[in-house]
């Protein structure tokens, strides 16, 4: 009887001690920022946005916070010091960095190192950079009549508003950026928008975490299609025609050529004719869209090989034919002397 | 039967929960390229010194591998257990304080280590005093809850494969077998409890295969996932590789909209199997090599688990603890490779009698 008193000591103290339950801070008490800005200022001083949604009916509301100081770490500690409720960053998805922290490559490097290893920001929250102010950026949504809270978010999500041109860069592919030996990135550049909440600018090339130089819609669109992504709904006008890309493939062969490397690759499109000028057969159109394409894809690459940027990631496919130690130098020995026949067959739906 | 499939489900339980931290990083930092090779050398090994172990221990049916010892000489055993009782205890305190920073970073951030590992050893210790007969019960439970969500894990995160991240798929390096680390490797894929639960079945070699096949396969695909998909140059940057190639899956339907938590909750009862297994060897060792048989071998396990909390807590902070656990599994190494061989041939040399003095 003794023994049984005693065991049901232990198991009530069990209860106490095992349950976990302490420290919770229940999700009523718990602010949940959706984007984070962040810009420098006075050239030492980094300033931290948080655009927080309000959880209401209709999810139409949302607040921004502000602060800043000497790092990363420390505003966003302070936030949560002057924040009402308890700030839980688990929920981020998006990072908007203004230009001024973005063109200064240790600054950008560091910050990427940040947010990969914090334990707090989910890695795969997007990143894009914006040439405006960021409070401007993440505070005009609230200007704009019947937008939901979420939707700086959602213009960059596959799910919901995303259009074949957006890059969707999360961090660990920033972060993997910096490192890798043979492909560099493209990150989404943005504005606030005068009628909508943002506007795409094109994107910023990032080699090691420097910013190279930028493309514009058109250039990143192609970008895309070679990061395996289809180029479905894309529209393309040609002056005289209007087409609308139902369906893509590319398909890629490599070779090594006296110890350059080759690549030939053939992209399919599948079209569908939108509007035309009278008279305009369909022959022609094809062999514009083609013509247009590939002279699109000739003058980004060379442009490209000429400040050594592998933007769309040939050299990751030249892993079986050059040895590691090598592709270190891919970049500035074996991508300026890439050759690429790169052709496109379109045909009508 | 069952008993067989409850074994080989303890053998694939104990290598994943002992796979799944520090054997990639391990891996990339042995070799850039050609992976797999390494990975299928020490699988072979492994499958080699189980052979060993297995036909070793087929010499002496009904014993395990204390009784054994015992039979060699009692002094050989103290010889051997003491070192190897202090190193179980070692490696149980290691593992749970590696698993615990690894837990505490993926959801339980505001909570105190002392209570994660107190829920921990509890759980351990009290499934490792209820005997044999609950541990193997206990792994057709954990099996059912984990196996799926490790299966699941693998197949979503191949939505952020790249595979042309890997490089070079042949050509191994010839020196990264002879580095040191390929000898920590060994001991994160532990089998000598096996030679403590062959006292009860028939066990044979055979019947071992079909669990390292699926070992092994388990054993690449944590080495390949964050491969696919950070790259090699990335992989060896990146603290625990596994966790944040878990992490870099963006699933927008799954509840928490993310299965990292999954996976802590997979490796909390994983961890919890295995050091049930180690800490219920402690107790075997103790209670059959000890002469007093006042003390039972609960006491034994409860001691050991006691002494293993205090030593988890003490070490102040992660460099520290991984290296310590890399020691201890260098140690589980040693004792890895001269156990099957001193059977095997004490076995092979009762066998043809040429120890006079058999009975």
């Amino acid at each position: 009887m003794k023994n049984n008193g005693f065991k049901l000591l232990i198991g009530f103290m069990t209860m106490v001690l095992l349950s976990g339950c302490w420290d919770i801070k229940d999700i009523d008490k718990r602010a949940l920022p959706l984007v984070m800005g962040i810009s420098k200022e006075n050239e030492e001083d980094y300033k931290v946005t948080l655009q927080i949604p309000i959880p209401q009916e209709d999810n139409k509301l949302s607040r921004t916070v502000t602060e800043s100081g000497e790092t990363v770490a420390s505003v966003l500690g302070q936030l949560r010091t002057n924040f009402e409720d308890a700030i839980d960053y688990s929920q981020l998805r998006l990072i908007v960095i203004q230009n001024n922290l973005a063109n200064n490559h240790q600054e950008l490097k560091k910050f990427i190192k940040f947010l990969m290893v914090s334990e707090d920001i989910p890695s795969r929250a997007l990143v894009t950079i914006t040439d405006d102010n960021v409070e401007d950026v993440l505070s005009n949504i609230n200007e704009k009549l019947g937008v939901h809270a979420s939707s700086i978010f959602d213009f960059f999500n596959k799910g919901a508003g995303w259009a074949p041109e957006i890059f969707s860069i999360p961090i660990w592919k920033v972060y993997r950026s910096l490192y890798s030996y043979t492909k560099d990135i493209a990150v989404p550049v943005v504005r606030s928008g005068k009628e909508t909440v943002l506007t795409f600018q094109g994107a910023a090339i990032l080699k090691h975490g420097k910013i190279m130089g930028t493309i514009g819609p058109d250039e990143s669109q192609l970008v895309n299609v070679f990061r395996n992504n289809n180029e479905k709904g894309r529209i393309e006008s040609l002056g005289f025609a209007s087409i609308i890309v139902t369906n893509s493939s590319l398909q890629n062969k490599t070779s090594m050529k006296n110890n350059s490397p080759v690549v030939s690759s053939n992209l399919r499109l599948k079209i569908y004719i939108l509007e035309r000028k009278e008279g305009i057969k369909n022959k022609r159109i094809i062999k514009e869209l083609e013509k247009l394409t590939e002279k699109r894809f000739y003058r980004l690459l060379k442009r490209t090989q000429g400040s050594h940027i592998d933007i769309f990631g040939f050299g990751q496919q030249f892993h079986q034919q050059i040895s590691y130690h090598e592709l270190k130098d891919w970049r500035n020995e074996y991508y300026p002397k890439l050759k690429v026949k790169f052709k496109v067959d379109a045909d009508l739906e | 039967m069952t008993r067989l499939l409850q074994i080989g489900i303890t053998f694939i339980i104990i290598n994943l929960s002992f796979g799944y931290l520090i054997y990639p990083d391990l891996i990339y930092k042995l070799t850039h390229t050609a992976h797999w090779e390494l990975v299928m050398c020490h699988a072979l090994f492994q499958l080699f010194l189980i052979w060993i172990f297995m036909k070793g221990l087929s010499y002496f049916p009904q014993k395990d591998v204390v009784d054994i010892y015992l039979k060699i000489g009692r002094w050989l055993a103290f010889l051997f257990f003491i070192p190897f009782v202090i190193n179980l205890i070692m490696i149980v305190a290691f593992n749970i304080r590696v698993h615990t920073e690894v837990i505490i970073s993926i959801f339980l951030p505001r909570t105190p280590i002392w209570a994660i590992l107190i829920l921990l050893f509890f759980i351990s210790a009290y499934t490792a005093t209820k005997g044999i007969g609950t541990i193997l019960r206990c792994s057709v439970f954990i099996s059912i809850l984990v196996i799926p969500l490790v299966v699941f894990n693998i197949f979503s995160s191949s939505v952020n494969f790249d595979l042309h991240n890997v490089s070079q798929v042949m050509d191994l390096p010839i020196h990264s077998w002879l580095d040191i680390k390929f000898f920590y490797l060994l001991g994160l894929s532990p089998f000598l409890f096996l030679g403590f639960m062959t006292s009860e079945t028939n066990l044979t070699f055979r019947k071992l295969i079909v669990p390292w096949i699926s070992v092994t396969l388990f054993f690449l695909s944590v080495v390949y996932i964050p491969l696919f998909i950070f790259g090699q140059e990335t992989v060896v940057r990146l603290t625990n590789p596994f966790v944040e190639a878990m992490d870099s899956v963006d699933i927008s339907w799954f509840s928490f909209n993310r299965q990292t938590v999954f996976f802590g909750v997979s490796l909390v009862g994983l961890v919890i199997f295995a050091n049930a297994v180690i800490l219920w060897m402690v107790g075997q060792v103790a209670k059959k090599i000890s002469e007093w048989r006042v003390i039972k071998p609960s006491h034994w396990i409860i001691g050991a688990s006691v002494l293993s909390f205090m030593f988890a807590l003490i070490v102040p902070n992660k460099t520290l603890i991984e290296k310590y656990f890399l020691w201890s599994i260098g140690a589980q190494t040693v004792f890895m490779v001269i156990t099957p061989f001193i059977i095997f041939i004490y076995g092979y040399l009762s066998e043809r009698d040429v120890l006079g003095y058999e009975e």
